[in-house]
């Protein structure tokens, strides 16, 4: 099957403009057998649907002479797979009045539109080391789900400015299947203490569960360890410990 | 998706997936060669014959393509290690066999993870199991024709994912820019010991650190714990608890208690909070 890979016309290397990668079996097979033989291979191989994303050089050709073929060259995101993503959800948790008659409201939203420099500033805040920003803005993309509070302050009268602040924020990756983690959960801590660190964490596993993904992970620090127990979770449980990856040079 | 006209009546659409474009640029063939350790046990004489013998090397080919990996075959692999993607999986006897991967959830699984590892041997070094595990018979080409042993016997062709049995897989899942936890790592039982799990691991770390992710985590039990640890995983620097939700049932008496079966256990899914519209009525 010989695939035409597209990312060199993007991408500033030194190589040709355009490149054919041999995605063949074995690259001596393609010498040795005619194409044909290719061909039988490919549509053995089909059973898998999910990864025949890339259209097979010969099937797209084929296709193109055989008049009524079922063969389906394109393979698109099965519909089931679109609906398991999580729907983004926005809503009031709190609204509070204040003594000068400003409202105040909290807002839970878990459609992951964050600016990261807000997040940046949140993290200073609670004292986080900083972290590289596209780092942070390509974590936040690709995570599973992110969820986030905003505090939102409407002062009283007609003038109608609205202030929005990010003041907390909890993400999870996962594999949308059987295993997540979840990290960076934190509240603004002029805001702590209110059960929101509780709600954004209630939410992400109510999400994960209800797609039935079961090994939900974290690793909490050591004064954060009872906060999560009061959620449910449970410090090394039958003996299930996170180890991490340490360069040796 | 980005559709590229080459020519007209031929029509290619071009996947940019950038998910999993990156990990499987480099198409070099990647074979390598792993030895036998040698046997406590002795071998009695018709064994030897059936099994290469210990210190033979033994070649395999590990390879980063998602496209490689047949779910069917990783089913037979899951069921072969005996391993569960639950944490706390359902044991169906007593012989302590999990329960088979639903194969459903494994594609979609497969389709999410950053990088997929798989790692194929030749069948003819493939020794069945005692527990009569029946690994499944190679699927590839030559089998089909007829002709896949004379053929291996005229031209023997080096190993690749296509005339090889599947022995060994890892995985992980990665947010791109900050994390990565590598999961299900396993080699079937007779090619243990042999060095290609560490080989898994070490292409699944260095995958991650071209692309520039250094917090790469592994929830492993007892007995993976010293396996990681000759991978080169330790406990973490910053002395943080791994914690798993577990909540199976709220000790307050709450109306409608919705769980979740993941494995053996019942998992408590937290009952939905009223967002509240008055005033000065904080939630939970």
């Amino acid at each position: 099957m010989l695939t035409f890979n597209a990312t060199s016309l993007s991408s500033s290397s030194s190589s040709p403009v355009v490149s054919f990668d041999f995605n063949c079996p074995v690259s001596s097979q393609l010498l040795l057998f005619p194409c044909k033989f290719n061909n039988r291979y490919t549509r053995v191989s089909r059973n898998y649907k999910i990864f025949q994303l890339k259209a097979g050089f010969w099937e797209s050709i084929k296709s193109g002479f055989v008049k009524n073929n079922t063969t389906q060259v394109i393979e698109p995101p099965s519909p089931l797979e679109r609906d398991e993503e999580p729907l983004p959800q926005e809503f009031v948790l709190v609204e509070k009045t204040e003594p000068d008659g400003a409202i105040e409201q909290i807002i839970f939203s878990s459609g992951g539109d964050i600016d990261v420099y807000d997040l940046q500033a949140l993290c200073d805040k609670v004292g986080w080391p900083r972290r590289p920003l596209a780092k942070l803005a390509a974590a936040l993309k690709n995570s599973y789900m992110v969820a986030s509070l905003y505090s939102i302050r409407k002062s009283p009268g007609s003038e109608g400015g609205e202030k929005k602040k990010l003041i907390g924020m909890a993400r999870a990756t996962s594999d949308h299947a059987f295993n997540a983690t979840i990290w960076d959960v934190l509240v603004d801590p002029g805001y702590q203490g209110q059960g929101l660190g509780k709600a954004l964490v209630e939410k992400l596993i109510r999400a994960l569960l209800q797609r039935d993904i079961g090994n939900i992970s974290l690793f909490a620090d050591s004064q954060v360890v009872e906060f999560y127990q009061n959620l449910g979770f449970e410090a090394d449980p039958e003996g299930i410990k996170g180890m991490f990856w340490y360069p040796r040079y | 998706m980005v559709a590229v006209e080459v020519t007209a009546g031929i029509r290619m659409h071009v996947n940019i997936e950038q998910r999993m474009l990156e990990g499987y640029r480099s198409k070099s063939m990647e074979l390598k060669w792993a030895r036998r350790r040698n046997s406590k046990n002795s071998i009695t004489s018709e064994e030897k014959l059936l099994r290469p013998t210990a210190g033979a090397l033994v070649p395999f080919y590990i390879s980063t393509d998602p496209k490689h990996i047949n779910p069917d075959e990783l089913q037979n692999l899951y069921a072969a290690c005996n391993h569960s993607c639950y944490r706390f999986p359902n044991h169906v006897d007593d012989g302590g066999r999990v329960e088979p991967v639903d194969i459903h959830k494994l594609r979609i699984a497969l389709s999410h993870s950053s990088v997929l590892v798989s790692v194929f041997c030749k069948p003819r070094y493939i020794v069945e199991d005692n527990d009569d595990i029946a690994i499944s018979t190679t699927n590839s080409p030559f089998s089909i024709m007829g002709v896949g042993n004379f053929l291996q016997r005229v031209m023997p062709l080096p190993v690749s994912p296509f005339n090889g049995q599947l022995v060994g897989f890892g995985r992980a899942i990665s947010d791109y820019g900050l994390t990565a936890s590598i999961y299900d790592v396993m080699v079937i039982p007779s090619f243990r010991r042999m060095g290609i799990g560490q080989t898994i691991v070490k292409r699944i770390v260095r995958m991650l650190t071209s692309r520039d992710i250094y917090d790469i985590a592994a929830l492993c039990s007892d007995n993976e714990r010293l396996f990681f640890k000759a991978c080169g995983f330790g406990d973490d620097i910053l002395g943080s608890t791994t914690m798993m939700y577990t909540r199976s049932t709220s000790t307050t008496y709450e109306v409608d208690q919705r769980t979740t079966r993941a494995g053996r256990r019942f998992l408590l899914i937290p009952p939905v909070r009223e967002p509240c519209g008055s005033s000065q009525k904080t939630v939970s």
